[in-house]
């Protein structure tokens, strides 16, 4: 990862990609230092997945604790055939962080705090340093839908925006907010399967 | 038998997260039962996940790795673990000797990484950190095993008024935990005290401080769970 080419390339994602797999195989064989690696190579894209959705730090650290228990606990589950090393990872970050947030109480508008307003709209996926396969796919299909359902998905994907949320913020009831979504994710996998 | 539309969409919004908290949990219960629908969920996520590969990262407000360590250590001793068979025996000793065992387990589990987080220059000599947490050693005891020797010095252990700190060593062949003596909460304490054991004994046992009436145990047993714990490590040279 020492390219003096500032250009993200494919290449570049799939070589990363690459030594993420070979920590992952090594994590699941229980090698501690490679887990210790593996951590340092992914954490801070982790906590942007969990601090985006819970805003507290608190509950942030604690969320990207249990994380890396669980990859520690499931790296053997992983399968490259499915997703990348770091989608795998960030999914399960992700999942954590929303199992919080859904127990809680549903994230609102209101409760974000004063200067942190990393919004989805803001949060852009085709600023990525580096584009796997899949994410030029996925970011081609979200450009079929229209801008406030492709807002509403990305809001809810990287704020953990509930339907109530995504409702407020659209000024639209909940049902409508539901048909969206319906539409939207069932449009997106019609185009990714295409 | 194929999914319903309704339960593919409940799984596409599980894997968004936008179901509410009574529907999240309903699903999650159902898919351990339900591997069509647990599938369904795990498509979903694949299909979206490029999108959190894509989070612009940001960096933690510490370094949490030492803390996660600590977790998988403690959760390699829980009883849900089976490739800890020796710890349990060591677990099943200290309730044999009417101790509580759940602080044990915590205890344990950070005396796993005391072992990986000591590095100190004494050749051919073993350290052991006994601590409560891993940031908060209490004393540190060195052995020397040609000679049976041990040395525990202290680090950080607060002073017990009326009370002794007593030093034990738990090995599943020795049964009960053997009293290694008081030790000494402001100064070093020196003993050939493990003379008496054998090596391997001596290099896979847990050590444990305990707080017990001044002068140490009156019946020779633990009084209480222990307040400190460690294991061996070698000593690099």
């Amino acid at each position: 990862m020492s390219s003096a080419d500032e250009t993200p390339k494919a290449s570049e994602a799939a070589a990363a990609s690459d030594d993420l797999a070979l920590l992952l195989g090594r994590v699941a064989a229980r090698d501690a230092a490679a887990f210790a690696a593996l951590y340092r190579a992914t954490h801070a894209v982790l906590y942007g997945v969990v601090a985006r959705i819970l805003t507290r730090g608190d509950a942030s650290g604690e969320a990207l604790q249990e994380a890396y228990v669980r990859i520690w606990e499931k790296a053997g589950e992983f399968d490259p055939a499915k997703g990348s090393p770091l989608g795998w990872m960030a999914t399960i970050a992700r999942n954590r962080a929303l199992d919080e947030v859904r127990r809680v109480r549903p994230t609102s508008l209101e409760e974000m705090p004063e200067g942190f307003e990393p919004a989805a709209e803001t949060v852009d996926p085709l600023a990525a340093r580096a584009r796997s396969e899949r994410l030029v796919a996925l970011l081609a299909c979200l450009g079929h839908l229209d801008a406030d359902k492709r807002e509403a998905v990305l809001l809810a994907y990287y704020r953990g925006f509930s339907r109530e949320a995504l409702a407020r913020k659209f000024g639209a009831p909940t049902a409508t907010i539901k048909t969206w979504l319906r539409r939207s994710l069932m449009q997106l996998r019609e185009c990714l399967e295409s | 038998m194929t999914l319903s539309p309704d339960d593919d969409f409940a799984a596409a919004e599980f894997a968004l997260g936008t179901l509410e908290p009574g529907e999240r949990a309903a699903l999650a219960a159902r898919r351990r039962r339900e591997p069509e629908l647990d599938a369904a969920i795990r498509a979903w996520e694949a299909r979206l996940s490029p999108l959190a590969e894509a989070t612009p990262p940001i960096p933690p407000p510490a370094d949490f790795l030492p803390a996660i360590e600590a977790r998988i250590r403690a959760a390699a001793a829980s009883p849900a673990s089976n490739d800890v068979a020796a710890l349990q025996k060591r677990l099943s000793r200290w309730r044999a000797a009417a101790v509580g065992a759940t602080g044990l387990a915590a205890a344990l589990a950070i005396g796993f990484v005391a072992r990986e987080a000591t590095r100190v220059a004494q050749p051919k000599e073993f350290v052991a950190i006994l601590q409560k947490s891993a940031d908060s050693p209490a004393f540190v005891a060195s052995i020397n095993l040609a000679k049976g020797e041990l040395s525990v010095r202290p680090v950080a252990a607060p002073p017990q008024a009326g009370r002794s700190y007593e030093l034990w060593i738990i090995e599943p062949t020795l049964g009960a935990p053997r009293s290694l003596g008081i030790i000494d909460a402001a100064a070093v304490t020196r003993g050939p005290r493990l003379a008496a054991f054998d090596r391997a004994v001596v290099e896979d046992a847990t050590y444990a401080v305990t707080v017990e009436p001044e002068g140490g145990s009156p019946d020779g047993k633990p009084s209480g769970p222990p307040v400190f714990v460690g294991k061996l490590v070698p000593v690099e040279p």
